[in-house]
């Protein structure tokens, strides 16, 4: 799992590369504790070069999102393949972020 | 029904005789009941019929005496005054004349002296009567050569008797046709000579009413006779004083009824006599008065005496009657009741052990031998029905067709014949239904909808259908409120069943159908609740936990039939089944199924390793040929799963190991995940509320959730120290 990090004009952009399984969404997960800082902004949560996602992966997500929730910043969830849109589907994800193609 | 009927016959003939000795003997003890009391009862009336008689006869005789007494102690108190008066002749009427006035009973007096003793007079007898109507005392001479008193029985016989004497009873022509009787003396002179006699005539008008007045019964009648056997007081009048009783008997058409009585009347004796003249029968009761020579006599007829006693002799006979038809008519109704009874009985009987028999032939026609099939080496089959005494509505069936076995398990509510009817219905019906119909679901839904059609006496049978494709293993189930069979594979579990309801219950319902692949070595173990709920002397129930610890994996089926009914008969002890007990145990041993792959992995307690899982599960969506979709959703169940088992079910920091199998069908996938950590269910752990906002959302929950999303069947099972989970998924 490869995490590319990227902030430009107060907005942080997150490239997940790979599958994020549970022993990759433990590491993804410190990994990120950063980026919380900057939930008062926005966040851009880069899928395109997601493979995978677990449940672990997704409570990232969601973590994240309560963070910008509470600071009136926005998560962006950008290029989701249909399989992991799909997941996001089965799980209520899809309402609680912006998704972007 | 020759054997019964003539059964019958012997019973009607046994109790028809006994119910007439009955009868008779009734009949002979009332009888001689009848008998003894009336002979006791005339007895008593006899008696009592003499008793009165006498003491009326007595009681008459009394008052005859008393005024025939007046008469002689009158006359013999004037014997010594006549005596006196012998010396001055003329005198002598004087004498009767006082008598006469000093006894209101004596009507007539007279001195008659013996021819020749009054040189005077040759015969001289001067006679004082009380005129009828008149109050003076008249004097008359009997001296007249009409009358020519010395030649007078009255004048004659105290001379000859030396005695008082009483004169035959004679109508007194010149005083007034009155009976009357005379009662003379003989009269001395003061030398000792012979003068004459002094008498007294009494009247008999009283008679007539004393004797004739004497009434013992309403019907009876007195007679008085003389001691010449004169009739003196009679109910015929015409009779009186005109002829003698011997001249009535002689006149009777036989003489010889009366004639002795009368002889003893005459003799002047006392007794009784029954007398039977034509067809009439007279009690006689006779006594004499002594004094006067007269014989008084009561006589009774029989009916008079007997009439009350025979009456009542008569309505007790026809209360005996009554009596014994009534006997003969309860006899009668109870024998036909008997009989309906007995016919009913019989008929209850015949109708059970006919539909005994026909629930036999039923269970006979299930396969009862072991191995059933000897010729098949992919099939290890046992069943037994454990029956109770009553006979209940249990059923297995199985057979093979077309390569498929289809078995059966049923339990009809209730007990008795009704429930082994209803069972030998559904049997035939299974059988009927399922010889051309390969879907469990659609044999269920005719079975049940012909099953409510007729089901007037609301019995219903739950009802499990099992087809068994041999050549895949691949098994179509459907339940009718049965209990889930035991699936016994690496594991035992109970089989995902639909409830649905029993058959019988509501027609037109829709079964949902179901199905499984079994394995090599999988068995399956259908029972009734008569397993389960055999009972223990202290009531307990065996109950699925006991059930379940004797079932085991990968073992032959008469292995468990012996174990499972070893178990029971321990746990029973003595206590009484009270229901049938059926179990069918069906093993299934193919030697090759096409079709099927199965993949294992071992992992440990490691999250580092789930890079394997997810390799393993590639592997696996490859084999089965699954688009990169649903390959990554089963990746994810997988890891879900997987993971919970990884992070929850060993202590921290405890190597434990995650054995992962997977079996891959043409349409479906089945995985097993087993541990041997701590008792986890992961299905009871609470699902994410996916429908929350950001705020309320809550982090964990998912990873159960996904597994439930993507995984057509999630099931849990603690076995022995394992923690087993199962999943499938049809592709």
């Amino acid at each position: 799992m490869e995490v590319n990090i990227n902030k430009k004009d107060g907005i942080t952009i997150v490239e997940l590369v790979g599958r994020l399984d549970t022993p990759a969404s433990l590491e993804v997960s410190k990994t990120l504790e950063g980026v919380q800082d900057d939930a008062g902004g926005t966040i851009v949560l880069d899928c395109s070069k997601m493979d995978y996602i677990s449940s672990s992966g997704l409570r990232i997500f969601l973590t994240l999102r309560k963070a910008a929730a509470a600071k009136g910043g926005k998560v962006i969830v950008k290029g989701i393949s249909n399989d992991i849109r799909n997941v996001f589907m089965m799980t209520g994800f899809l309402n609680l972020f912006q998704i972007e193609d | 029904m020759k054997l019964k009927d003539s059964v019958n016959k012997v019973f009607l003939k046994q109790s028809a005789r006994a119910g007439l000795l009955l009868v008779i003997v009734a009949a002979i003890t009332l009888e001689a009941t009848g008998i003894v009391q009336y002979y006791f009862s005339q007895k008593g009336i006899k008696e009592e019929a003499t008793r009165r008689a006498e003491s009326q006869l007595e009681a008459t005789k009394l008052k005859i005496v008393n005024i025939v007494d007046q008469a002689e102690v009158a006359v013999r108190n004037s014997i010594w005054l006549a005596q006196w008066a012998l010396e001055t002749p003329d005198s002598l009427y004087a004498v009767s004349r006082r008598i006469v006035e000093n006894n209101p009973v004596i009507v007539g007096s007279t001195i008659a002296l013996v021819p020749g003793y009054d040189k005077k007079h040759p015969l001289y007898s001067p006679y004082c009567f009380q005129a009828p109507g008149e109050t003076g005392i008249r004097v008359s001479s009997l001296a007249t050569d009409e009358y020519n008193y010395p030649a007078q029985e009255w004048f004659i016989k105290p001379l000859e008797e030396q005695c008082g004497y009483w004169s035959e009873p004679y109508i007194d022509v010149g005083g007034g046709d009155i009976l009357m009787t005379t009662y003379s003396y003989p009269l001395r002179d003061r030398y000792g000579r012979i003068a004459g006699v002094l008498t007294a005539d009494i009247s008999l008008d009283w008679l007539t009413d004393l004797v004739g007045n004497v009434q013992v019964y309403p019907n009876a009648y007195s007679m008085m006779i003389s001691r010449s056997g004169q009739i003196m007081v009679c109910p015929a009048e015409s009779l009186v004083m005109r002829r003698t009783a011997q001249e009535v008997i002689a006149d009777m058409d036989d003489t010889s009824a009366f004639s002795g009585v009368n002889r003893s009347m005459l003799a002047g004796e006392r007794g009784s006599a029954v007398i039977r003249y034509n067809k009439d029968v007279t009690h006689i009761f006779y006594a004499p008065v002594e004094k006067t020579g007269w014989s008084m006599s009561i006589m009774v007829p029989d009916s008079e005496i007997y009439g009350n006693i025979r009456r009542m002799g008569l309505i007790v006979k026809l209360l005996q009657l009554l009596g014994l038809l009534m006997l003969i008519l309860i006899l009668r109704a109870l024998m036909v009741n008997q009989l309906k009874f007995m016919d009913l009985n019989d008929r209850k009987e015949r109708i059970e052990s006919e539909l005994h028999i026909a629930s036999e032939i039923q269970m006979s026609m299930i396969p009862k031998i072991f191995p059933p099939f000897p010729e098949r080496k992919d099939l290890d089959l046992s069943a037994a029905i454990v029956p109770a005494k009553e006979v209940g509505g249990d059923l297995y069936d199985f057979y093979i067709r077309d390569e498929k076995l289809i078995f059966c398990i049923g339990d009809v509510s209730g007990k008795g014949v009704p429930a082994s009817l209803v069972m030998a219905v559904t049997r035939s019906l299974f059988r009927t239904v399922s010889a051309h119909e390969s879907s469990p679901q659609r044999i269920l839904t005719t079975m049940n909808d012909s099953m409510s059609e007729v089901n007037e006496s609301n019995m219903f049978v739950t009802f499990f259908i099992g087809i068994l494709d041999l050549a895949t293993g691949h098994l179509k189930y459907c339940n009718a409120g049965h209990n889930a069979p035991i699936l016994l594979t690496d594991a035992k579990r109970p089989l995902p069943v639909e409830a649905n309801l029993p058959l019988g219950v509501m027609p037109g319902f829709n079964f949902k159908e179901q199905e499984i692949d079994l394995h090599y070595d999988d068995a399956m173990f259908l029972y009734t609740d008569g397993l389960t709920e055999a009972e223990n002397l202290s009531h307990e129930l065996f109950g699925e936990k006991r059930m379940d610890k004797v079932l085991s994996t990968r073992r032959s089926s008469d292995d468990q039939m012996v174990a499972i009914k070893e178990a029971v008969r321990e746990f029973v002890g003595d206590a009484p089944q009270s229901d049938d007990m059926t179990m069918l145990f069906v093993h299934f041993l193919p030697e090759s199924l096409p079709d099927q792959k199965e993949r294992h992995l071992i992992l440990h307690n490691d999250i580092q390793q789930i890079p394997q899982l997810a390799e393993f599960v590639e592997t696996i969506a490859d084999e089965a040929g699954l688009d990169q979709g649903c390959a990554m959703n089963l990746n994810l169940a997988l890891e879900e799963a997987v993971t919970n088992v990884i992070m929850y079910a060993y202590p921290p920091k405890t190597d434990g190991l995650v054995d992962i199998e997977a079996i891959i069908r043409s349409n479906q996938l089945e995985f097993i995940i087993s541990d041997s950590g701590t008792p986890f269910d992961p299905t009871a752990a609470p699902e994410a509320d996916t429908t929350l906002g950001v705020e309320e959302r809550q982090i964990g929950g998912l990873g159960i959730f996904l597994v439930r999303k993507i995984m057509d069947s999630v099931e849990y099972k603690r076995d022995g120290d394992k923690n087993i989970l199962f999943m499938t998924k049809t592709i």
